[in-house]
């Protein structure tokens, strides 16, 4: 997109997104090494105990994955906003402050769950107390975006979709805030954080950054591409809402719960099969020879994946007549590590490797390692899969219908764990090239906007951390 | 051909359809929950169990009612399944228990704490949950036993067992195949020790075999003679 080779973003205050992408980097790496602490204890090697019990490590794992998610669509955000607003970012200096603060609350989380300061939710479970300075960050993070666009006054629908799963984000945080002595009423509400997120408006924030990147990366019409991105989040919301029911089968709630969360739950994959015939179509359409092949082979592989992981191994386990077995078993750990890589992993990483060249102006475009890390990572998480589809599968039938003890069936699956940690391995192998060409491409330069401009810095920015640093850099 | 106003229209239709009918039934599933979970019985003491098992983040190992991580056992009907002399005895030393086994966090709870988890446990096993966990439909069904245990079975069944035999030594003691599997089998065990080498053992395994991995129970001089003379009667 951007004409001049030596120049950086759009817009200066892109280079913000930046450090979101590299504090992803640092928090997913975090979350690979907690992942191995379970994959050995999971195998029986569970030297760590005294200081970092399974449950300490399962919340950090779990946390770390959703606030480098949360951090990667934020920074995608403020990539991506002032260039769909044509305008700078409402306040450069705040988006810096609300990524600091971010960053510390989420310190302090991880280091409360190793002394055992949390509340055991899964993945809520970062303490009450915190969960306040996460909605005082996130509206720091949503005034800043908002504002953005509301003075850009351009207000395309790539744009409108991507505010829009954000506040729903937010907003949707707050039930899970709510007490209840009643476990039926905590699970409940617990369900409509964790699934009307993840299967609701996250695909809102995942489906208006693959339109922004197919639209940037195939040159194809606009009004093409965000028509049928309207289509998908419909089939979404149809699907997903009630398909929130496919998690109240067994957890108090009425009977009918069943039938319903079955059909609805059923039609999801549609949405994912949607996305990935969408990405798949425009891209094949596409009347520009886009230099970054690699940000098309993310985009695509992310819609691709999310279908396999989320659409289809979801649907694998959704009726009551298989959950009723599968429930609260490693068939769960499948699913959810495909889907989660596929959906919302793979898109971040996506929007990263679109973003950098244009950040750094540096255009790796053609770099081996960069090209390993997409098949390494690929096929080093589809490899993870199946160790815990096996693993998962045995445990159902030798468990929970045939009745043999938890810990005897624990010991029959120990070796898929050996499989499991040689697969997370080869996708380690992958992350870590991944990061070491974010690495390369370096730090961002200025901006085409702060080129023609020479001598004036944007009114509303003050000379603090940040701006210093970028004019050191430039 | 599909219009881009047409497909904003179907999104917005759609999703406001769609979570209007979502509230409803969650106005309906809040109404029908108390009676579903036997909200009655939530007594200051459930909540308090809750609060111990939400705050020590149990679900970061354990499931209830099929939620949370897969690293220790489904704990819905665990309260049925144990009883509460067992769950007492394994949260006060966990490793006692599964010697050499995946570990569990050795908590300092006290007995009123642990009096609390329990009665959440208790009531968490009364809801109803639509059926989950279902009972195992491929187990094996224990009609062909081989001879010398179905002979141990019948002399085990002809006697009276203790009350704690069951709630506690059946969790890793069998007896006519039913049972744990840490411990050994006791099927002929007054073969192998008299009654008051099994009242000493009893009273302090470590003494007389020291490293064993049977942990000490604490019972009183009378439950201990009691379960002595019923473990000597058993002679295979």
């Amino acid at each position: 997109m951007s004409g001049a080779t030596v120049m950086g973003p759009k817009f200066e205050s892109q280079k913000v997104a930046y450090w979101f992408f590299a504090t992803c980097m640092l928090l997913f790496s975090l979350q690979l090494v907690y992942g191995f602490i379970m994959g050995f204890a999971h195998m029986g090697y569970d030297g760590l105990h005294e200081w970092i019990p399974f449950n300490a490590a399962r919340a950090t794992h779990t946390n770390l994955l959703v606030v480098w998610l949360l951090t990667g669509f934020m920074g995608a955000a403020y990539y991506i906003v002032p260039e769909e607003s044509n305008r700078e970012l409402y306040s450069t200096k705040l988006a810096y402050v609300q990524l600091g603060s971010l960053v510390l609350v989420g310190v302090v989380a991880i280091i409360g769950f190793h002394l055992n300061w949390w509340e055991g939710r899964k993945f809520l479970e970062i303490p009450r107390e915190l969960d306040y300075l996460v909605v005082i960050n996130v509206l720091m993070f949503l005034f800043n975006i908002g504002m953005t666009a509301l003075k850009g006054k351009r207000y395309t629908t790539t744009n409108m979709v991507l505010i829009s799963g954000l506040v729903s984000a937010a907003l949707l945080y707050l039930p899970g805030m709510i007490h209840f002595s009643n476990q039926t009423y905590d699970s409940y509400f617990r369900w409509w954080v964790v699934h009307l997120w993840v299967e609701g408006v996250w695909e809102l924030i995942m489906g208006a950054i693959l339109a922004y990147l197919l639209i940037k990366l195939t040159g194809l019409d606009r009004e093409v591409i965000e028509k049928w991105l309207f289509i998908i989040v419909g089939i979404t919301f149809l699907s997903g809402i009630l398909g929130t029911g496919h998690h109240y089968y067994f957890i108090g709630a009425p009977a009918y719960w069943l039938p319903v969360g079955a059909f609805f739950s059923a039609l999801e994959p549609l949405a994912f099969l949607g996305m990935a015939m969408w990405a798949v179509t425009t891209a094949r359409k596409s009347q520009r020879n886009h230099p970054n092949r690699l940000a098309l082979y993310w985009t695509v592989g992310c819609a691709v994946v999310a279908f396999v992981g989320a659409g289809f191994l979801g649907f694998a386990h959704t009726l009551p007549s298989v959950n009723i077995w599968t429930h609260g078993t490693l068939v769960t750990a499948m699913h959810g590590h495909l889907a989660f890589w596929g959906a919302y992993a793979m898109i971040v990483m996506g929007l990263i490797t679109y973003a950098m060249p244009n950040l750094t102006g540096r255009k790796l475009y053609q770099s081996r390692i960069a090209h390993s890390a997409f098949w390494i990572s690929n096929l080093g998480m589809i490899s993870m899969t199946g160790a815990f589809a096996v693993a998962g599968i045995a445990q159902v039938y030798i468990e929970r219908r045939m009745g043999m003890d938890f810990l005897a069936v624990q010991k029959e699956v120990e070796v898929h764990f050996f499989g499991l940690i040689l697969a997370a391995t080869l996708f380690t192998i992958g992350i870590i090239l991944y990061i070491w060409n974010f690495i390369q491409y370096g730090l961002p330069v200025r901006s085409q906007a702060a080129v023609e401009e020479t001598e004036s810095v944007p009114g509303d920015v003050a000379p603090a951390a940040g701006p210093a640093m970028k004019r050191s850099l430039s | 051909m599909l219009s881009k106003s047409t497909a904003r229209n179907f999104f917005l239709g759609t999703t406001i359809l769609f979570s209007l009918v979502f509230l409803g039934m969650t106005v309906d599933t809040i109404r029908q929950t108390p009676k579903r979970t036997n909200a009655h019985n939530l007594t200051p003491l459930v909540a308090q169990g809750q609060k111990i098992w939400t705050d020590n983040n149990c679900m970061g190992c354990h499931t209830l009612m099929g939620e949370g991580a897969y690293y220790a056992p489904e704990l819905t009907k665990v309260y049925e399944r144990r009883g509460a002399a067992w769950i007492k005895m394994l949260i006060k030393d966990p490793q006692a228990m599964y010697p050499g086994e995946r570990k569990m966090v050795q908590y300092d709870f006290t007995d009123q704490e642990i009096d609390a988890l329990i009665a959440f446990f208790k009531w968490v096993g009364e809801i109803d949950l639509n059926g989950f966990p279902a009972e195992p439909d491929l187990a094996p069904k224990p009609v062909a036993v081989s001879g010398s245990s179905a002979s141990a079975q019948s002399a085990a069944a002809g006697e009276p067992r203790p009350g704690m035999y069951d709630s506690i030594c059946a969790g890793c003691h069998a007896i006519g195949g039913k049972g744990g599997s840490v411990g050994p089998a006791l099927d002929d065990i007054g073969a192998r020790m008299t009654e008051a080498e099994l009242d000493e053992w009893l009273a302090d395994p470590a003494s007389i075999r020291p490293g064993t991995t049977m942990p000490q129970i604490p019972m009183s001089d009378d439950d201990r003679a009691e379960m002595a003379a019923f473990l000597a009667k058993l002679k295979g």
